[in-house]
């Protein structure tokens, strides 16, 4: 063994940032993990820098101001970028050279144009830079991005209609014809504005009508490296279903089918469906394998329709007009990409509530839709406390109303950076209850801090995903 | 904006309020004062280390999020100004083997004491030897006695933690040069020391801090085993895979060089370490049992790293970065 390079390693060991080879700390993999904090100067930022340095992640910080005091609040080999989440440009130089975004800002005023520029506006330019900068990296090696969507239909002109077929049926066997009968039509066609619209009518008792189409993917791309479908529709407030059908593609006798609802707002929206969404149509077959997927149907049925969902003077539920702009697949991946913390309210004065929490769902819905891994926490009031302390109670039915401390939070955010488990969640988190004796809440079920830690994926693993 | 639990002034003098997460660590590039830090950092607390003005100050401090204060605890003066809006003070800081331990260890911290007192810190923590009182004849352990009385008398909210060794030190005495294939000076001695890994103190001292059966009380902890030199020379053997170069020196020399040094001013302060080492010797245990603490402090004893595990994880690790090296050193081989 080589002397001197025994007391070197130990030397290194000191001093280096991540500290002797076996601590409490270490993180495999963190020193090729770079780390954009936005909102580095909050109060659970500056939590959040620490713990990640602890670990031995590269850290970048955008910062509004460049000045001695910011300078003094972050530790000293954090890489500053000056900027605002407003700007795009800032914010694309931000993310560059980073691999997952830890976004703990919030608007520091009551002004609305603030809470929408950070909370919503800001939320997008990092989803977007960040796309941008995986597609610029896959760019440069010839490939794809394993980030981006896959487009799988966009609806702009008369040829992206061919190959959906508009079809009728009917929920019941046996069809007699009836006097009261007024007839079920629809068709597909572009309209005058070059949009391509699905519409008609179902008067028909248990009818419905569909587009369906035979899915070409592109060469070398298959449904199971997805998650699910992102659909950009103008809906007029109806809902319909999307049906998958999936089986050999020589022999459709064997075809399996899975469905799931697609609610629409008036007006265009987009709308994502999962692949978790989806159920079989005959309770005996074994779940969506998307791989298999060979045809995508999107059907209107009136049944199901909410009366006086809708605009424009078309209250018959058995009316719908679908304007479909585009289909798109949205990638899996093991580890969340983006790691976004908003808030319950419940510690908001009532009068600005509903503001806050309305630019807050604006944020976190652009995250979702983004096709990045998202992993969205929704603390209680936040108290200065140290963390590590009380036990921690993960919910997803906006029932809990206690605090948290932001050290608390900071570790969820850091410790979901690489589970598996944090991926495309959102969840509440606050304190637990303790409760007089004999009026304890059994349904709750509350995560002890012991000194493995390892609290998190045991909490998320019972939630649900894609939420 | 979210509304915040208030922070309740606790400062008399005027001004800002202090918050009760600012803590003042001395000694902080030391041994545990580097893991006190961590562990503050990590649970979401302000700190601030005390460190002396050098010309290459220890930045791992700062990377870690920490600020840095400088001040000399031989100079009382630099002292109050590192004091100013912190809540608790963790003094784990003691003079360096070269230098006399009078200056730091008793005047310098009687001056940080009675400073601390002075500007209302709401609690003093301070780290002392397992059974200090029981020898007076060892300087070191005399005036940690000493001080554990003065701190007592100011009236301070304090924790005094009493500590047997750490498994930190076991690398650098018997590992390091085990895996140099380098002498190992080990003693016939009996004593068996229960070594404790500085993070576990850390953590355990957080605990404490926030405990309020642990206000004013003075707490033991050892570690969960307790092991002589050889145990430990032959543990480390096992696990390097090779054997140690051990050099036993007769308890009976170490008084003999003690006594001798003992004539010369210069060597006093060595003197007064060779003293430590008899007292390593006249304790056949030093430990103590730790049920009660445990409980007190809410914690299992499954939690607390032993020492085969912290040498298992170390030695794995070493060996890994060392074959690394040699494989890396092989590749640079060039030959024409």
């Amino acid at each position: 063994m080589p002397a001197v390079a025994v007391a070197e390693l130990e030397e290194e060991a000191v001093l280096f940032r991540g500290g002797a080879p076996m601590c409490d700390f270490a993180v495999p993999g963190a020193q090729d993990t770079t780390v954009l904090v936005v909102g580095a100067t909050s109060r659970i930022g500056r939590i959040v820098v620490r713990k990640l340095m602890l670990r031995g992640y590269n850290v970048k910080a955008l910062v509004r101001r460049n000045d001695q005091e910011v300078i003094d609040m972050l530790p000293r080999s954090v890489e500053i970028v000056v900027g605002d989440v407003g700007d795009p440009s800032s914010v694309q130089s931000a993310v560059s050279g980073c691999n997952k975004v830890i976004y703990c800002a919030t608007a520091r005023s009551t002004i609305t144009g603030d809470l929408n520029r950070v909370d919503n506006q800001g939320v997008r330019n990092v989803t977007n830079a960040f796309q941008d900068y995986y597609n610029q990296l896959a760019q440069s090696r010839a490939g794809k991005s394993s980030k981006s969507k896959l487009l799988i239909e966009k609806f702009k002109s008369a040829k992206s209609l061919q190959g959906w077929e508009v079809r009728q049926g009917s929920y019941f066997q046996d069809i007699y014809p009836s006097r009261f009968d007024e007839g079920t039509d629809a068709a597909l066609e572009i309209s005058e504005n070059g949009q391509a619209v699905f519409s008609g009518f179902v008067f028909t008792r248990g009818g419905y009508v569909e587009v369906s189409k035979r899915l070409s993917l592109p060469l070398g791309s298959t449904l199971d490296r997805y998650d699910g479908f992102l659909l950009s529709v103008g809906g007029n407030g109806r809902s319909y279903v999307i049906i998958l059908e999936t089986g050999p593609l020589a022999d459709t006798s064997q075809s399996k089918k899975y469905f799931a609802r697609m609610n629409t707002k008036v007006g265009f929206c987009r709308v994502r469906v999962p692949f978790s969404d989806f159920r079989p149509v005959n309770p005996q077959d074994p779940p969506l394998d998307p791989f298999l997927v060979h045809t995508l149907t999107i059907r209107f049925e009136p049944k199901k329709q909410r009366p006086g969902d809708s605009s424009q003077g078309a209250s018959d539920p058995r009316n719908f007009q679908l304007i479909m702009e585009f289909i798109k697949a949205l990638p899996t991946g093991q580890e969340t990409d983006i790691i976004l913390v908003s808030c319950t309210g419940s510690g908001i004065e009532p009068s600005r509530r509903e503001q806050v929490l309305k630019a807050k769902k604006a944020g976190e819905d652009a995250l979702r839709r983004s096709g990045l891994g998202y992993t969205i926490v929704r603390p209680g009031p936040l108290q200065e406390e140290p963390g590590g302390q009380r036990a921690l109670i993960f919910d997803q039915g906006n029932r809990i109303s206690q605090g948290i401390s932001c050290a608390d939070v900071a570790d969820i955010c850091v410790k979901a950076l690489h589970d598996s488990t944090a991926r495309n969640k959102s969840f509440d988190v606050c304190y637990e209850h303790v409760s007089k004796q004999g009026d304890e809440l059994y349904e709750l079920v509350a995560h002890l801090p012991d000194k493995a830690n390892n609290y998190l994926a045991p909490a998320l693993s019972v939630l649900e995903k894609n939420t | 904006m979210e509304v915040i639990k208030t922070v309740v002034p606790t400062s008399i003098a005027q001004g800002t309020p202090v918050r009760p997460t600012s803590i003042l660590v001395v000694g902080a590039t030391g041994t545990l004062g580097r893991q006190v830090v961590r562990r503050a950092l990590d649970e979401g607390y302000d700190v601030r280390c005390l460190v002396r003005p050098r010309p290459a100050p220890a930045d791992f401090l700062r990377d870690w999020g920490a600020t840095v204060v400088n001040a000399d605890l031989s100079k009382p003066e630099t002292i109050p100004a590192t004091l100013v809006g912190i809540h608790t003070v963790i003094d784990c800081a003691t003079g360096r083997p070269e230098e006399p331990i009078r200056t730091v260890d008793w005047e310098g911290k009687v001056a940080l004491i009675q400073c601390a007192k002075a500007m209302g810190i709401q609690k003093y923590v301070f780290y002392s030897i397992h059974n200090c009182d029981k020898h007076p004849e060892v300087p070191l352990m005399e005036i940690k006695h000493c001080t554990e009385k003065f701190i007592q008398d100011t009236g301070l909210d304090y924790t005094i933690i009493r500590l047997c060794g750490f498994m930190q030190g076991l690398i650098g005495q018997y590992a390091v040069p085990i895996l140099e294939e380098k002498s190992v000076w080990g003693t016939d001695a009996p004593t068996r020391i229960a070594y404790m890994d500085t993070q576990d103190v850390a953590r355990l001292t957080f605990i404490a801090m926030r405990n309020e059966k642990a206000s004013r009380k003075l707490l033991t902890f050892a570690g969960p085993r307790a092991w002589t030199t050889q145990e430990v020379i032959t543990l480390c053997e096992r696990l390097a895979g090779q054997d140690a170069n051990v050099t036993t020196v007769p308890v009976a020399v170490l008084r003999f060089t003690r006594q001798l040094t003992r004539f010369f001013q210069w060597t006093n302060d060595v003197a007064d370490r060779l003293a430590f080492s008899e007292v390593l010797s006249s304790d056949t245990i030093f430990s103590a049992p730790m049920n009660d603490t445990y409980q007190l402090l809410g914690v299992e004893s499954k939690d607390i790293l032993t020492l085969e595990k912290y040498l298992q994880d170390y030695f794995t690790n070493i060996l890994k970065k060392l074959k690394d090296l040699k494989a890396q050193s092989k590749q640079t081989d060039i030959f024409f």
